[in-house]
């Protein structure tokens, strides 16, 4: 598979999780585990461009995926991706534990709305229902997510404003 | 947020009180913060531990050998292994201990042993753990140790662990009867009660809650045979009482060679300050074993395993007048303590709860008597608002069915009896003294916030749309700051609840700070910055803050109980004091001026009225550290302590008012509005602060709608993942609406009152109230939480509880 770009070969257990290959074997332990029954979205990366409980999925069955992770969103120590800027800009974390896998389920919906529409509250809350976060009570969450969504609208290409839409 | 009435008026360049962007942030968007499931040690093995399945029984054999024989397995113990390590102290004994010598806790009636050799008394009890190469081997050993148990029978509520003929948890515990604690005046109050015009009665169930911050509990424990030195990496809330707790009491090793670090720690909200076993475990294993020992929890293994909270069961009482006055408050309480006490669960139980039942009212007479009882289930302990919330939730709601008795509106009947602002410092009868408030303000800017003399336009607008609007009022004060030592000692705290804190000035004008406390996600670093540099007039870019590593910070209590703002920020506030007083000295020899014309401003040291003859801060650090010329009652060097110790604590109050529409259809509660109003005396970082409140709201909206630890007839945790406990997400909870009063605590040099975790105290109260004010007119008087839709369904139709 493709992890964050980047080839990865090996053989895996018919039974291991890509959550434990992602944190053990390779690593990156920017994903986290939260529970054991796929329910507070902890563990979500990218595979192939959709979101996923990476606790929910055999390694085997992402064999020849893109996988992308927390890591693979910024270089260490680097520039924040707008999601991540604008959820620092609303102080959308505080342990940070359930952080990297709202980014990750996030970061679908932000890119979404560059082209389109941008969400409403009840849908961004909709989209974070997959994802518990047990410190900030998820408004500074949605707060960050809606000023992620601003900006890439603003950024987005003249043109590509979805119809209907006043530019 | 804004703020009503602006009081604030600290010293310093501004940076304080500002909503400056959390630091710690980056690192944790970037997913690069290390928590202990991170750490990664050279050669580690991985410990599993077993849990009893059952809930009472006793162990008539355990076999491992055959665990033993199993691929990567290193090491299979059991209690037989460690019986010269003392079982986990219980370090708060309600009644309190006058002496200042206070007993050890070794062997505290009840007490949990690092694993259980003989009774197990809850599920997940630890009996048998597991060290292997990988954690999946070690996972699977487990399987294949053999116990052999003879069923004993099963309690899991207080109040039928107190019966007669109940089953017995602990030969040395008969009765099951951890403590019976009271305060308040019991004659006078019975006195009150039985004089009174009108008397609400009402028996409630606060329902056992799971804390369940997302990352579960982990350590590793890493002996070095070299050296002799223990390290022992968790995800706790107070390093350095767990250091003293394992080295000083269970392990008995020198207190200098055991070294505890929180690294970045996923969320807590009380339950990860207790002493488990698992922590013990991995340090003596790692010695067995000579490599690093780690143990990671699963969820299913948090739920039975980590202190749970609240579970009280309650008769309560209220007296008052026809017109309003409320005259006497009473509550009898069994709570349910769990199989063994925790490190401070008697102490939640009875005090944070007993002492704050009369809330933000000048009430004459009140009493509280609380039977505090083992049971097989999981220790209780803290949980977000411990105590404060339990006790809020009873007040709340007997002040509603008092309303509601004498046909007064629930505002009025409140405001009529709020301590009045000149009372200050008002004594509540049950044990503690209010150093300040004003709660009328606080009071009517919620009332107004939320727009609540419109609510009988919103209800009957909201019927026309198949919905019963409901609004429910809760007002609370939280008791924070803990503590002043000796006024704990007199709660029977076995331990000194001082904070300190060093700040060193480095040759080059940077600056560290170092606590005692320790984050689980407050941005400690951002906000304990903020109090140096303002203090010292620099910027906070120059202030590098540390802690939660015991080889590195001095010595503190760590965060529990809203306290680091309070306890730990202050002290910061007076060691950087002492470092201007000593600059104002040192500033008159490099200035060449008497001492009483050094002023020491904006970060620089001056000649009152010649601010041309100066010295900057980045100056003075380096003449410091040369320290030439310096007479001899100066020492060189900028490097200053302070051990901080309040004269009592402070209480932080607020007004909540949750607006709920429940669908006839289906019984469904919504929260569609909610207002809090908190005070938090002054606050360093809004935006920090910020973002506790929502937390703490959605934290105490949880309980009210959604939350449950259910036990069945055979003690078996049946809500032990979270498919079956329900946390409130995303959807769940609209935006609130939020402001706050400012009333600074007159108990520490900030002015400061807890803040993390107070907005958890109302919710609960507020939505109840909410929803049997929805349901009145179907003759219901109350409805036991949680509000599921099934339950308010029933309401609906007219079935009774
Ligand atoms: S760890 Fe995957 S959803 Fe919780
Ligand atoms: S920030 Fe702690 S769980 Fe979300």
């Amino acid at each position: 598979m493709n992890v964050n770009g980047r080839p990865e070969q090996f053989s895996a257990q018919p039974n291991e999780l890509l959550v434990e290959r992602l944190r053990d074997g390779l690593g990156l332990t920017g994903t986290k585990v939260g529970c054991d029954t796929g329910q507070c979205g902890s563990c979500v990366v990218q595979l192939d461009g959709r979101s996923v409980k990476s606790c929910l999925i055999l390694t085997v069955s992402a064999a020849g995926s893109e996988v992308a992770t927390i890591e693979g969103v910024t270089t260490p120590g680097g520039e924040l991706n707008g999601l991540q800027e604008a959820l620092r800009q609303e102080h959308g974390t505080q342990c940070g534990f359930c952080t990297p896998g709202m980014v990750m389920a996030l970061g679908e919906l932000v890119d979404n709305t560059a082209g389109g529409e941008a969400p409403t509250e009840p849908e961004i809350r909709e989209w974070l229902t997959g994802n518990l976060c047990r410190c900030t009570g998820y408004h500074s969450v949605v707060r960050g997510v809606q000023r992620a969504c601003a900006a890439a609208r603003a950024e987005a290409p003249a043109g590509s404003t979805a119809v209907g839409q006043e530019v | 947020m804004t703020t009503v009435t602006g009081e604030t008026a600290l010293p310093g360049n501004g940076v304080l009180g500002q909503p400056l962007d959390s630091r710690e942030d980056p690192q944790l968007l970037r997913g690069e913060a290390t928590y202990v499931a991170d750490i990664d040690l050279p050669g580690t093995a991985h410990m599993a531990i077993l849990g009893s399945p059952v809930a009472h029984a006793k162990i008539l054999s355990i076999e491992t050998k055959a665990a033993e024989q199993l691929p990567g397995v290193l090491k299979v113990a059991t209690a037989a292994d460690f019986t010269d390590v003392m079982p986990l102290p219980c370090i708060w004994i309600p009644g309190g201990v006058e002496s200042h010598f206070p007993p050890h806790p070794y062997g505290l009636p009840g007490a949990r042993p690092v694993l259980t050799g003989d009774t197990v008394r809850h599920v997940g009890d630890p009996i048998a753990v597991v060290v292997a190469e990988t954690p999946r081997q070690a996972t699977a050993a487990l399987a294949a140790i053999a116990v052999e148990y003879e069923p004993l029978p099963v309690v899991t509520r207080a109040d039928e662990a107190l019966a007669e003929g109940a089953p017995q948890l602990h030969e040395a515990v008969p009765g099951n009867l951890n403590a019976y604690w009271t305060c308040g005046d019991k004659d006078r109050t019975d006195a009150a009660i039985a004089e009174a015009e009108v008397t609400v009665e009402l028996d409630l169930v606060n329902q056992r809650t799971i804390n369940s911050p997302i990352e579960p509990r982990g350590a590793v424990g890493d002996y070095n045979a070299a050296t002799g030195e223990y390290t022992l990496y968790a995800s706790t809330q107070g390093p350095h009482n767990h250091r003293f707790l394992l080295s000083a009491l269970v392990l008995g090793i020198p207190f200098n060679k055991l070294r505890v670090v929180a690294p970045t720690v996923g969320g807590s909200f009380g339950t990860k300050g207790y002493l488990y076993p698992d922590m013990a475990l991995v340090l003596l294993l790692s010695k067995a074993l000579g490599r690093p020992v780690k143990w990671v929890d699963t969820r299913t293994g948090l739920m039975n395993s980590t202190v749970q909270g609240r579970d009280h069961r309650q008769h309560v009482t209220l007296a008052g007048t026809r017109d309003g006055r409320i005259t006497a408050v009473r509550c009898t309480s069994y709570a349910n303590l769990g199989a063994y006490p925790s490190t401070i669960g008697p102490g939640v139980a009875t005090a944070l709860m007993g002492r704050s039942i009369s809330g933000m009212y000048d009430i004459d007479a009140a009493f509280c008597e609380v039977y505090a009882a083992f049971t097989n289930t999981v220790s209780l302990g803290a949980q977000r608002g411990s105590g404060r919330a339990e006790a809020a939730f009873l007040m709340e709601r007997l002040v509603d069915r008092y309303s509601s008795e004498i046909g007064m509106d629930p505002a009025a009947v409140r405001r009529k009896n709020l301590v009045p602002k000149e009372k200050f410092p008002y004594d509540n009868g049950l044990g503690w003294t209010y150093d300040s408030g004003n709660y009328q303000l606080n009071f009517d800017r919620a009332l107004e916030l939320s727009g609540y003399a419109d609510m009988p336009a919103r209800k009957a607008e909201a019927r026309t749309r198949g919905k019963r609007l409901g609004v429910g009022l809760a007002t609370y004060v939280a008791i924070c700051g803990v503590g002043p030592s000796t006024r704990m000692s007199k709660e029977g705290m076995l331990g000194g609840t001082w904070e300190s804190a060093n700040i060193r000035v480095h040759p080059t004008g940077e600056v560290t700070v170092t606590v005692g406390s320790a984050s689980t996600g407050q941005s400690h670093g951002t906000v304990f910055a903020q109090v140096a540099a303002d203090e010292l007039g620099i910027d906070p870019a120059q202030v590098q803050v540390y802690e939660g590593d015991t080889l590195k910070a001095p010595y503190g209590q760590g965060t529990y109980g809203s306290r680091s703002y309070s306890m730990a920020a202050p002290a910061v506030a007076l060691t950087a004091r002492k470092l201007k007083a000593k600059l104002v000295r040192a500033g008159a020899v490099f200035l060449g001026i008497p001492e009483d014309k050094v002023v020491y401003a904006g970060g620089k040291v001056y000649e009152e009225g010649n601010e041309e003859n100066t010295k900057t801060f980045a100056e003075l650090a380096m003449a410091m550290w040369y320290g030439w010329g310096l007479p001899p009652e100066i020492e060189p060097a900028l490097d200053e302590t302070t051990h901080f110790d309040p004269p009592d604590f402070n209480y932080p109050f607020g007004s909540h008012v949750a607006v709920v529409e429940i669908d006839e259809l289906t019984g469904e509660t919504e929260v569609v509005a909610y207002t809090a109003v908190d005070d938090a005396g002054n606050i360093g970082n809004p935006k920090v602060v910020l973002g506790q409140i929502e937390g703490s709201i959605v934290h105490g909206l949880g309980q009210a709608l959604m939350e449950a630890a259910e036990y069945d007839e055979n003690g078996l945790l049946v809500s032990s993942d979270l498919n079956h406990y329900a946390l409130p997400r995303a959807a769940d909870v609209p935006f609130f609406d939020l402001d706050k009063t400012v009333t600074p605590s007159p108990h520490n040099p900030l002015g400061a009152k807890g803040a993390g975790e107070i907005a958890t105290v109302p919710p609960a109260a507020a939505v109840v109230n909410a929803v049997v004010d929805a349901l009145s007119d179907l003759g219901v008087r109350h409805i036991d939480m949680p509000l599921t839709p099934e339950k308010v369904w029933r309401r609906l139709r007219g079935e009774s509880q």
